[in-house]
């Protein structure tokens, strides 16, 4: 990752360039370096960039001019680094024209459909209509490569897509209706079990349960079981999910714990 | 899930407005109630004759300063003890807008003045948020060198004396009303580099001395949880520092932290890159690797100047008060989740300590209790517990995973929530929100979730 860490030949690059030697007078003294760097940095340090370039850190791509584009922070103090991606090219024109400044070292997400930081929805036009299943799925599979290769954040590519910008039905035709009509079985079967033990053990028929309060708040737990507990592991779930809610108000009802029983002894 | 992240934001609301209320009243009830106690106190405790009482403050930083500076004023014999006058903490820095007047803080200790921050999810999505600010509105960056010796100065013009010196330990009294021993090595102009172990006598003891507090050990006020937070200090290119100017930034992510998120912060003359965890300390390299890695683009180009770590407590100690001692700040473990905020609380739990032992003793002339020392624990809780409550539920709810960070981030995108943010952090206050606003906002926020785990159950799709 590192690949100018010798800090001597980083400290000395501002000298290989004085004052003088500055083409364009009206950047700061501070980013000049840079431009006549990035144009010769291939001759000055290809042997040296390409010894040091032995570990690449955590399997980011480099660049064909391995100089560009790597983390520069870690331990090496290079004030004259050249740097790397669209700062330099807007900038510096002369980076930019010998072919060598490339985007930074690690890789961005791309993909035909994406331009310019958003799902392109014209190309998920189907029949006329946006196919909202292809998009979400096209994030989700966004999202998953970003996990694995985390991406800097840009203020020049910024992201802009939405997920409200999906519309309701299409979450709900995408998620929602498997899941329900599962739920639906399940609580249908529940109900009607329910109705046949109750009917068989009280004599209550259907039409009299539902005019019962108890029956009703009976049906109302089973539904908001069914809605809660949907897998097995969903109940150890819930268990330590009011665990963790309880769990700070614990820590700090401590000191006072403490304290009834120093009360009682002062008292 | 959704359903249930639903019920701690409906909950959340609720307890803030119930909280607003009982605020306000016991702002109104506090007074008479201190007079009611003071009566008590001076029956109870024995009358000092021919000296103040004495009172150790352990630690100079913001909370053992403010604590000393009130004593002081209170006409107490104040002794406070640091160990490294010019220390420059492992600190963010940032202080909420009323700090600046509540303890009358002059305006060039502040060196920037953060009006923008940026949120970055996971996925990228950058959320701008200060849009709802008031032209005179903002978060201060401060160097704790600058601040704490502001503050312990203050202390000193007040009537404290200031020493320089280590904390070793606390003799217990073996009866009541006895004094306690403070061991210390002492460094002034006489005992050179090495020091000079020293003892000093005093009534009550204020620890002030931080995540590692020595005092809390010689109390046996137990343990805490700790985040570990790393930081390093990045001198970068003037051009790229003009965009830092009064822009912090936020990164959240599985990559930057499990837990917590990672951060850039404008310091004086450079930034702040940094992240914390609880649960994944030994990997804080990576996360640390991986915030620079995502604010890669604005700070190439720069230069560590500095690299810290340092603990944050996640919660109170179990015991905060033991006889007369008390502890404060991060010693006590008052930082919140969620934010990591604890320079204000330090401060200003250090002050409300001070204050309770300056009228336990009627301004120095009576010697001070446990009951005294509780006071200013129960008027502490009432006031900022639910501050500390509703922090720890937006860090579970939000922290938990990149979803739910998707949909924090989306959340905060909201000029509402910003609204309500910002009020609540730069004030300390909680300010009662539209009942209808809030509805729409909890609506919102069920959204984003559903659909940040919506596309999460469909990622894990994608790997089977």
């Amino acid at each position: 990752m590192v690949l100018l860490s010798s800090s001597t030949t980083s400290t000395r690059i501002p000298v290989l360039f004085p004052r003088s030697f500055v083409s364009k007078p009206h950047f700061s003294d501070y980013h000049n370096p840079y431009l006549h760097l990035s144009k010769r940095k291939k001759t000055l340090f290809s042997t040296l960039s390409n010894g040091a370039t032995t570990d690449n850190g955590a399997g980011f791509e480099t660049s064909a001019t391995a100089v560009i584009g790597e983390n520069p922070l870690e331990n090496n103090p290079t004030d004259s680094r050249p740097k790397s991606g669209k700062d330099e090219e807007a900038v510096g024109p002369a980076a930019t024209a010998g072919g060598e400044v490339e985007t930074a070292g690690v890789r961005k997400f791309e993909n035909p459909k994406w331009v310019n930081g958003t799902w392109d929805l014209k190309q998920f036009e189907k029949d006329g209509k946006t196919d909202w299943d292809a998009v979400i799925d096209a994030e989700a599979r966004r999202r998953k490569w970003l996990e694995n290769n985390p991406e800097s954040s840009s203020n020049e590519d910024p992201v802009v897509f939405d997920t409200s910008i999906i519309p309701w039905w299409a979450w709900i035709k995408k998620f929602h209706l498997p899941e329900a009509e599962l739920l639906n079985g399940r609580a249908a079967m529940i109900g009607f079990f329910m109705a046949y033990l109750v009917d068989s053990l009280t004599g209550l028929g259907v039409v009299d349960q539902t005019s019962n309060f108890f029956c009703k708040t009976m049906l109302f737990v089973a539904v908001a079981g069914v809605l809660l507990i949907r897998k097995n592991e969903d109940v150890e779930t819930l268990k330590k999910l009011i665990e963790e809610t309880t769990f700070y108000d614990k820590q700090w009802q401590a000191a006072w714990k403490d304290d009834t029983n120093s009360r009682s002894k002062t008292d | 899930m959704a359903s249930i992240s639903f019920k701690h934001f409906a909950g959340l609301r609720q307890s803030t407005l119930d909280n607003h209320h009982s605020l306000s009243s016991t702002a109104a009830k506090l007074k008479p109630i201190i007079r009611l106690r003071k009566i008590t106190a001076s029956v109870n405790s024995p009358k000092l004759s021919g000296r103040n009482l004495r009172v150790a403050v352990i630690g100079g930083g913001p909370a053992g300063g403010s604590a000393a500076e009130t004593l002081a004023k209170g006409g107490i014999e104040t002794f406070l003890i640091e160990r490294k006058l010019d220390n420059c903490k492992p600190c963010g820095g940032a202080i909420p807008l009323c700090m600046v007047g509540e303890f009358d803080l002059p305006l060039d200790i502040i060196d920037r003045r953060v009006t923008k921050m940026k949120m970055i999810s996971p996925s990228n999505v950058a959320v701008n948020i200060g849009k709802t600010l008031k032209p005179h509105e903002y978060i201060g960056m401060v160097r704790r060198e600058v601040l704490d010796s502001y503050l312990r100065d203050r202390a000193a013009g007040a009537g404290a004396s200031v020493m320089n010196g280590l904390f070793l330990k606390l003799d217990l009294p073996q009866s009541p009303n006895a004094p306690y021993t403070i061991h210390y090595t002492a460094y002034d102009a006489k005992t050179g580099g090495a020091g000079q172990r020293r003892t000093l006598e005093v009534d009550a003891v204020i620890g002030a001395d931080g995540a590692n507090s020595r005092v809390a050990k010689c109390i046996d006020a137990g343990e805490y949880e700790y985040a570990i937070a790393f930081q390093e200090r990045i001198k970068i290119p003037e051009r790229k520092m003009a965009y830092y100017e009064n822009l912090a930034e936020m990164y959240v992510g599985d990559d930057v932290s499990p837990d917590f998120y990672g951060w850039v912060f404008p310091k004086c003359d450079h930034v702040a890159v940094g992240t914390g965890t609880v649960t994944h300390k030994s990997d804080i390299k990576k996360f640390q690797l991986a915030t620079r890695n995502r604010a890669k683009d604005k700070i190439t180009g720069g230069k560590i100047i500095r690299v810290e770590a340092h603990p944050i407590p996640e919660h109170p100690r179990p015991r905060r008060v033991l006889d007369r001692v008390a502890l404060v700040g991060d010693a006590a473990g008052y930082v919140t989740k969620c934010s990591g905020e604890g320079i204000y609380f330090a401060a200003k739990s250090g002050r409300m300590c001070a204050e309770a032992v300056v009228e336990g003793s009627e301004s120095g002339r009576r010697m001070v209790e446990e009951a005294d020392m509780r006071r200013y624990l129960e008027r502490w809780d009432k006031k900022y517990w639910s501050t500390y409550k509703v922090l720890d539920v937006l860090q579970k709810v939000f922290y938990r995973s990149n979803p739910a960070r998707e949909a924090f981030v989306e959340m905060c995108g909201d000029e509402y929530v910003q609204k309500m943010t910002f009020d609540s952090y730069l004030y300390k206050r909680v300010v009662p929100g539209n009942p209808w606003e809030d509805l729409k906002l909890a609506v919102g926020t069920v959204g984003s979730l559903v659909r940040a785990y919506g596309l999460r159950r469909e990622m894990d799709k994608i790997e089977a």
